[in-house]
């Protein structure tokens, strides 16, 4: 009972210091959501483009040349399990001969083609490694698949991953930069009753946890703001960008509502974590008790 | 209840305090009398555990503070009332909010705070004051308030940093009359202060202090002039 008092009561002081910033709070919370926006519609367009670019990287595909003396189920069922391949096609020699024969009007020969597996992978990520283990089966004689393309989508995705890394990390700091600085301001207006507490033996966490608080609390309504924002941007701006996008990119995903859900809770996350982790910086800085 | 063996303090290089041994039993009531820069508020930090010692040991109660952990120094005040020269109370609370302050964070239940606040505050004849703003009271009342909030916890030791240092000759002894009945109580109370005035009107425990050292420690004592230097 006495926990849940001295609870009760840090939420209270919690409410005194929100109330004492006045305006300041509005500045930081405007600032947090800027920066939330920011990053979520970083987030949703690195989400989007990954989901292309893995949709875009599924569509190669590998084809793997058999020799004249295997039977291409037998090949099909040991390609088949290989982690990371999703599709095997056979395609047999006299079919492939046949429609070649139908496409190029060619001279009545003996077929030369051999019996071919079209092999498709989860992700453009997977082209190499998978391309590696077909070459170590010795019933195969040739493979061929687009190298360069592989390489390219994986680059990209990679360059992608980095740079949301960056983006986060560059707005965490600046966030925390604003918060800690608010916080600070609110530690100056409480020096002499901060001096009080820890004289009069309160507990350091009942001094320092209206401002962890306080804190998270910037940063919840900061990442509803930019929730609500990001909302507005995906019914007003999205069909409009989607449907423009699509003739260019057809791997572009059709429901981008799908998105909106992670979003919402990793700006949530990260905006409570980034507001009480600021309180908690800057309360530890500047509350020696 | 309190008792410092050898202890030495120093600031950078310069001796605050050297070699003090001292003991106060359970009630007794003593002045730590000395001029400016003799080492009386370094002490009295140590007392709060505000600061450490260089060396020697520090106890309360049977506590020794020179080997609490942070942690604990929490534990340690709440045993502790603390008188200030400058009050600290808080101006946008009420004299009874402020007495009640502390009681609430430490998280005593609402009727235990009225009950607790409102015998405080009869201690120090401040019942009809109770719903006043802090600038709205004289000096005297304003530390009256400090005293009332010192003492609403029951601390067994009472420790008053310059508590007349703010105050005129009349209102100072009144206040230090004041602390002179909360020791009849049972509690220890130890007074730091330059005025002569009050130290002599109550001929009681004085320790005199200069240049960080203990120069003399008189029961019924006067504050020499001598001290001073």
């Amino acid at each position: 009972m006495r926990q849940l008092r001295i609870l009760s009561r840090v939420f209270v002081e919690t409410g005194i210091g929100l109330k004492r910033s006045g305006w300041s709070n509005w500045l930081v919370v405007s600032i947090l959501a800027i920066a939330l926006v920011i990053f979520g519609t970083i987030l949703q367009f690195t989400m989007v483009l990954k989901e292309v670019v893995n949709s875009w990287g599924s569509q190669l595909e590998i084809s793997a040349y058999l020799k004249d003396n295997c039977d291409p189920n037998k090949i099909a069922k040991v390609v088949s399990q290989i982690p990371d391949v999703q599709v095997v096609e056979i395609v047999p020699k006299d079919i492939a001969w046949q429609e070649m024969q139908t496409t190029f009007k060619v001279a009545a020969i003996n077929n030369p083609l051999p019996n071919t597996l079209h092999i498709k992978v989860t992700s453009a990520n997977s082209v190499e490694k998978v391309a590696l283990r077909l070459k170590s089966i010795s019933k195969i004689e040739h493979i061929r698949y687009p190298l360069k393309v592989a390489r390219s989508i994986n680059k990209f995705r990679q360059f992608l991953e980095i740079a949301g890394v960056v983006v986060t990390a560059a707005l965490t700091f600046a966030t925390l930069t604003v918060i800690g600085n608010t916080i600070h301001l609110v530690i100056q207006a409480r020096q002499q009753e901060i001096e009080i507490l820890s004289l009069m033996g309160v507990s350091p966490w009942y001094i320092k946890g209206p401002l962890i608080l306080q804190g998270a609390s910037y940063g919840m309504v900061a990442s509803l703001a930019a929730t609500l924002l990001i909302l507005v941007m995906h019914f007003y701006v999205d069909p409009y960008v989607h449907s423009q996008l699509f003739a260019f990119m057809p791997f572009l995903p059709s429901d981008l509502n799908a998105f909106m859900l992670p979003t919402f809770i990793i700006l949530l996350l990260l905006g409570v974590s980034v507001g009480a982790s600021g309180g908690a910086w800057t309360s530890g800085k500047y509350i020696k008790i | 209840m309190i008792q410092l063996q050898n202890v030495y303090k120093e600031y950078g290089g310069r001796p605050a305090l050297v070699n003090i041994n001292l003991s106060i039993g359970l009630g007794e009531f003593a002045f730590l009398v000395g001029p400016s820069g003799a080492g009386k508020s370094t002490l009295m930090r140590l007392l709060y555990r505000e600061e450490t010692p260089n060396r020697g040991t520090v106890m309360i109660g049977g506590i020794n503070l020179t080997r609490l952990t942070n942690k604990q120094v929490p534990l340690l005040r709440r045993r502790l009332g603390i008188v200030f020269q400058d009050y600290k109370l808080l101006a946008s609370k009420t004299v009874f909010e402020n007495v009640a302050y502390i009681l609430r964070a430490l998280g005593v239940p609402e009727n235990e705070v009225q009950r607790r606040v409102s015998s405080a505050l009869c201690v120090v004849n401040l019942e009809d004051k109770s719903q006043d703003f802090p600038d709205e009271l004289s000096g005297g009342e304003q530390q009256r308030v400090g005293i009332a909030r010192a003492i609403v916890n029951g601390p067994p030791v009472l420790l008053a940093d310059e508590p007349t240092g703010n105050l005129d000759p009349n209102t100072s002894l009144e206040i230090v009359q004041l602390l002179e009945r909360i020791s009849q109580r049972g509690t220890t109370v130890l007074i730091s202060t330059h005025d002569q005035l009050i130290v002599n009107a109550l001929r009681r425990r004085v320790i005199s202090l200069s240049k960080g050292q203990i120069v003399s420690d008189v029961d019924s004592g006067l504050y020499e002039l001598e001290a001073k230097s």
